[in-house]
């Protein structure tokens, strides 16, 4: 015990001797409080950083070592994760995996080399820390100038701000999964049902779905929130200050426990730029959807001197956050009217519907054009025919009929995974060295979510080894979205552009959908992945990865035991 | 065989294609920001290409990934530049002289040409670049105003400003004129 100790000292001073050597150091201090959230409608107890929740703005240089004091005021264990850094998996911040956690009255020193740039976000890994509060944001100053140009920047940090603590919603969903679903179908929806589809197609249809264990209004399965930007509610209005005519870089992370968003900000145009923070080549859209957990940096240029609407529409429409960028402090934008047609799901996104669209050929659809580009012959485009360029325009990345699908409120664009490109790739091009396939999988009506039918407590960890590159083929039976995040290594996001797929920390799965993501086991060590929705992550849909190997073998047995 | 074909028919185009921009700069018509054969608008309000003779200065112009190393560039009225422009991006950028309103009509006409596969983001087929459109118009960027240069390469373009507009020199390849590659002409 004592010669341990005395080892992973002597690891540690050489460590700390290693690190002074190559990079610079710099200190932050964050502390873990309760604190009281106050939306203006309500106020509640929760758990925040530095006093406040969202907790503060930690800006990191690329390249230097961050070196960040989290002290523990709370009664109970917590921990912070580094969403999206790649990192010694030691600073990872996921108790039972990286670390044992920080235990009451604590500090844990986190040691981060800062190797990347870009916008990310840090969050509580204990227990329903999060959803009550524990999060806030990350900015990384790249060491070289950016592939655009801004004249001032914010983070927008949206969340989904409930009135009940994470663990009461958790316990309530185990009791009654459709706890907090306000939108079920009525006997008033079935008898209109039945007179536009008639009374035989409509009961079969209900059976269908009565023998999925789900509904389709089953798009937010926790609803009764209150998005939040930057801690705001609507009512309480964020306000981005801005010239006329001055580029504004809007860093949105969605730190939501659950809901995803549909942004725009009617009247402007948005250049995404950034994905997972990392840059992609810009693309302009009227809106977009950020998945729980991702992050999506746009430009905006206002050129008028006028309030501008951030409004943000849960994807199931049950709730919304909004804020401002204003000429001038305290005038509000007009809040653009709220859709009220909230989506239903349908057959396609159970994964049953093939035969109401013909002559498409989705499993092609969703390899992406690449091929059938290739294969057009250009002497004669004279004869090309634009219908097939229509049908490219489907977004592929949802089933075809699916109820999901997005439209802008414009009718404009509306991004698309398909769309994102990688400004730089980060890694070459090289065929994945296996297959991995995870089935996404769950039990609405016992509330039970996981990976190829096992639960996380049953399941064997998911063995890498150093230096393969791995095709995760991500297939989701269930008739939710689900937030992929593997902690540590990057997600090289199948989008069939070849060598500009994008990289990513997390990946949105679609129901009835299949997508593939490659990641190079470039770090070893033992690692999370897992949904990223706070009550799926917690009932089951969760894996320990374990990376075999590596060019610091010996160090890592030295190392946490 | 194809592919000898085709590299050897793209290193022709390329070249055919810088000297279209160099045909251009002497032919005394000249053409807006847009393509070979339409927008004569504007073409007036922002100058027109100079001769080599009345050339005083030469302004370099780097295109980097997705910026241009100068942010403004001063110029007296009526003077006539040589503008070297050179790319040392990973990425196709042009170099295009014109007022905000014909970039904004011009980037719509490069969104065409990447959707049609004419554009790629780090290459340009010239073979489809030069297609009909099938209303006698080509996608080919031969304008005298601009050039659109694939990675590594560099040309000139010789223009002669007016005595006042409000100009703009900017790449309206998709998404990068709303990054920030766009810089302000100051005419003196």
């Amino acid at each position: 015990m004592k010669q341990k100790f005395a080892r992973s000292a002597l690891w540690g001073v050489l460590a700390a001797i290693a690190v002074s050597s190559t990079a610079n150091a710099a200190n932050y201090d964050l502390s873990v409080d309760y604190v009281t959230i106050d939306t203006g409608e309500m106020k509640t107890t929760g758990i925040g950083y530095n006093g406040s929740s969202p907790g503060p703005t930690l800006r990191l240089k690329e390249g230097e070592e961050a070196v960040i004091k989290v002290t523990n005021n709370l009664d109970e264990a917590t921990s912070i994760h580094w969403h999206g850094l790649i990192l010694p998996y030691q600073m990872d911040g996921v108790p039972e995996i990286s670390f044992p956690g920080i235990a009451p009255g604590e500090t844990f020193t986190y040691r981060i080399p800062v190797s990347q740039s870009g916008t990310y976000w840090f969050h509580s890994h204990s227990g329903f820390q999060e959803p009550d509060g524990a999060y806030g944001s990350i900015i990384i100053e790249p060491k070289k100038r950016e592939p655009f140009k801004f004249d001032r920047e914010y983070v927008v940090v949206l969340k989904d701000k409930h009135p009940h603590s994470g663990a009461r919603i958790l316990r309530n969903l185990k009791m009654m999964p459709d706890y907090y679903n306000r939108n079920q179908r009525t006997l008033g929806d079935f008898i209109s049902d039945v007179s536009e589809n008639g009374f035989g197609a409509t009961l079969s249809e209900r059976g269908d779905w009565g023998s999925m264990r789900m509904m389709p209004t089953d798009i937010e399965d926790v609803q009764g929130f209150v998005g939040l930007i930057n801690g705001k509610s609507p009512e309480q209005n964020w306000t981005g200050l801005f010239k006329a005519n001055e580029r504004v870089r809007l860093r949105f992370i969605n730190a939501s426990a659950m809901t995803y968003f549909d942004v725009r900000i009617p009247g402007l145009e948005m250049t995404v730029v950034q994905a997972d923070g990392n840059n992609v080549q810009p693309v302009k859209v009227d809106e977009f959807r950020i998945s729980v957990a991702e992050t999506y940096d746009v430009i905006v240029q206002p050129t008028a001197d006028k309030p501008y609407a951030i409004m943000a529409e849960s994807m199931g429409r049950s709730g919304y956050a909004f804020g401002s960028l204003s000429p001038q402090e305290g005038l509000k934008a007009e809040m653009p009217a709220r859709r009220m047609d909230a989506p239903l799901l349908t057959m396609a996104d159970m994964g049953m519907d093939h035969g109401n669209m013909p002559g498409m050929d989705h499993s092609s659809m969703s390899s992406g054009n690449e091929n059938s580009m290739a294969g057009m012959d250009h002497s004669n485009m004279a004869g090309m025919d634009h219908s097939q360029m229509a049908m490219s325009k489907d977004d592929p990345f949802y089933a075809a009929g699916s109820g999901l699908t997005p439209k802008a409120a414009n009718g404009g664009k509306f991004l698309s995974y398909a769309d994102l490109k990688a400004q730089k790739p980060l890694y070459p091009e090289r065929p994945a060295t296996r297959e991995i396939e995870l089935r996404l999988t769950g039990n609405m009506e016992r509330y039970t979510w996981s990976i190829n039918g096992v639960k996380y407590e049953d399941a064997e960890p998911i063995r890498l080894k150093y230096g393969e590159r791995v095709r995760f083929k991500f297939v989701n039976e269930t008739m939710m979205s689900h937030p992929m995040h593997l902690h540590g290594m990057w997600s090289i996001l199948d989008t069939g552009n070849g060598k500009w797929d994008p990289v990513k920390h997390t990946i949105n799965i679609n129901p009835g959908m299949t997508v593939y993501s490659e990641t190079e086991v470039d770090e070893p060590g033992q690692w999370a992945f897992h949904c990223h929705l706070s009550y799926h992550m917690a009932s089951g849909m969760f894996r320990k990865v374990i990376v075999e190997g590596g060019p610091a073998v010996a160090a890592l047995e030295n190392g946490v035991q | 065989m194809p592919n000898f074909k085709n590299s050897l028919m793209r290193r022709v185009s390329v070249s055919t294609f810088i000297l279209g921009a160099l045909v251009g700069l002497q032919s005394p018509a000249f053409a807006g920001a847009g393509h070979s054969g339409g927008h004569n608008d504007g073409a007036s309000e922002i100058g027109a290409p100079g001769e080599i003779s009345d050339v005083r200065r030469t302004i370099r112009i780097t295109m980097e990934d997705n910026f241009y190393d100068k942010e403004k560039i001063i110029v007296r009225g009526g003077e006539t530049v040589r503008f070297v422009i050179e790319n040392k991006g990973e990425f196709v950028h042009e170099f295009n002289i014109g007022t905000a309103a014909m970039h904004a009509g011009h980037q719509e006409e490069m969104m065409m040409m990447m959707e049609h596969g004419a554009l790629e983001a780090d290459k340009i087929n010239m073979d489809m670049m030069e297609m009909d459109m099938g209303n006698g118009m080509t996608m080919k960027h031969d304008d005298p105003n601009s050039v659109l240069l694939e990675p590594g390469k560099s040309a000139e373009v010789i223009w002669t400003f007016p005595k006042d507009a409000e100009l703009e020199y900017a790449c309206n390849v998709p998404g990068h004129y709303e990054s920030g590659m766009v810089g302000k002409v100051r005419l003196q």
